[in-house]
This record gives structure tokens, sequence and C-alpha cells, in this order.
């Protein structure tokens, strides 16, 4: 198994830019996320009863998966703290664009503090839905995992 | 005619479940074995696997989405800190209560699991 080159979350510095994230939540996939958390708001569904509206967290959450993925978590990582607006509804099956970057970046008793801040927009447009800030926590020392 | 204040949230409760934990892996894509493997999380500092902390926000936002509707989605807020885990087994309580009126509608938010913290801080929203 080859080695894991991505930096971690601890080493990056404050200004670091993640590449930028494209995707799609299908309404497959928002009918699978609204299963998965329980939420069975009829927000979501138009008159006919068809799934019309994005769940806003549903954008947040990936965005934070797939930012996440360009770095490694270390074996201790936690997330300590979440700030999220949510600017506009988002029409089922947009294709969306998220930028982020370590806003933050502070060092206490062995651990790297990162805030990363993101931003989802509808692609090819500046109309931004949801705005994001995480706080994370990640050990400056790594323990091999595996 | 007085000013309308922001209304009661309704509370809700989640059970936490391995089941539901694996059902938001596979939503989200988030396979982090804190959250899906018992064996790893079983020697880590919580003794066993955890939910999601956007698995936990999300309920949150339920109980903002039921009271508010879209009007969520368009200027909604949450600020918060993760304060304990959500444990697998354990049942989550939600709760949203009014805090302040004003240009925006303030709401303390408390996520609890018996007697420990698990998520605190604040929702807004636009007014009426």
């Amino acid at each position: 198994m080859g080695a894991d080159s991505r930096p971690s979350l601890a080493q990056l510095p404050r200004g670091h830019r993640f590449s930028p994230v494209s995707f799609r939540l299908s309404a497959g996939d928002a009918r699978r996320y609204l299963e998965a958390v329980q939420d069975g708001n009829s927000a979501y569904f138009d008159d006919e009863g068809d799934l019309a509206w994005t769940p806003p967290m549903a954008a947040a959450a990936f965005t934070l998966k797939a930012v996440m993925d360009q770095a490694r978590l270390p074996s201790g990582s936690l997330h300590a703290a979440q700030e999220l607006e949510f600017r506009r509804p988002i029409p089922i099956d947009s294709q969306l664009a998220a930028s982020a970057a370590v806003a933050q970046r502070s060092e206490m008793r062995g651990m790297a503090i990162s805030v990363v801040e993101f931003e989802v927009s509808l692609s090819g447009t500046d109309e931004v839905a949801v705005i994001g800030r995480s706080t994370v926590m990640a050990p400056l020392e790594e323990e091999s995992v595996g | 005619m007085a000013e309308s204040g922001p209304p009661e949230i309704a509370p809700l409760e989640r059970r936490v479940t391995q089941e539901t934990i694996n059902r938001y892996a596979e939503a989200s894509g988030d396979f982090n074995p804190i959250h899906v493997d018992p064996e790893f999380a079983r020697g880590s500092p919580f003794g066993g696997t955890i939910a999601h902390g956007m698995l936990v926000l999300a309920h949150v936002s339920d109980a903002m989405t039921a009271a508010f509707g879209r009007r969520w989605w368009q200027g909604g807020r949450l600020k918060v800190r993760f304060k304990g885990p959500a444990r697998s087994g354990s049942t989550l309580s939600v709760a949203a209560r009014p805090a302040r009126s004003g240009e925006r509608w303030e709401y303390a938010v408390a996520v609890t699991s018996g007697d420990e913290t698990v998520v605190s801080g604040t929702a807004e929203v636009p007014p009426d």
C-alpha cells in the first residue's frame, strides 16, 4: 500500500488554499441524506411531493468532507467548533462550487488549532449559498494508524 | 400592537445507534473509523464509536427548519462548540430556546445526552 502523500492538516499554514471543489447533490443523494439524519421536514419538497431543495446541511457536510479529504487528519483530531450561515436555498440537483482556506492557525499543548473557512456557491454564479467556518484540533505529532 | 418575538421551537430527540451512524457515513462519504469502526473506537479516548459532528448539527438544523421552513435557509446562522461526544447507544435531546429578539432572532442551542452537553451555541434567524 502506498504512503499517504497528503499533508497533515496540523501542518497547513494560515492562508493555505485548498483546491476548489465541485459537486452535485442529486435527489437520490438528498433523499439518502435526509433519511440518514432523520429529517422529515416537508420544506424540501414541492407541491407535487418531489424533492425540490437541497438540504443546506448536506451541502455543508459534503463540502467539509471534500475539503478535509485534501489533508490527512491525524489520529486524535477533533472537530471542535462549527459556524454556518445559510444565504439562499439551493435547488435540488444544482452544480455546486466550493472554495476553502485555512483562515487561522495556532498551537497549544501539542495540538494545532486550525480554522477552515469555506464558501459554497451555485456553480458559474456568484450566488453564495452556504458559508462555513470549521475549527479542527489536530495533534502536531502523528501516531501511525494501521 | 405588540411586536412578536422569536417563537418557541419544538425540541426533538434522536437516538444514536451504530446503524444511524453508518447510514450517515454512507450518505456523507465520511468513514472516519472513530465513527464506523467499533474496534478502532474502543481504543480511542471515547471508548466507542461516536456520531459525526455534522450529523448532530443536522438535528439542530432539522428543528430550525421545522420552525421556520425555507426562511432558515435564507439568512439562518449557527455558531456552536462541540463539547462532548454523541456516543453510539445514546439519545440526543435538541433544544433551541429564545434568547434575544431584534434585527435577528437569536436562540440558545443545546444538544445534550443525559447530563452531558454535546453541543452548545447559538442559532439566529431573520425575523418575520
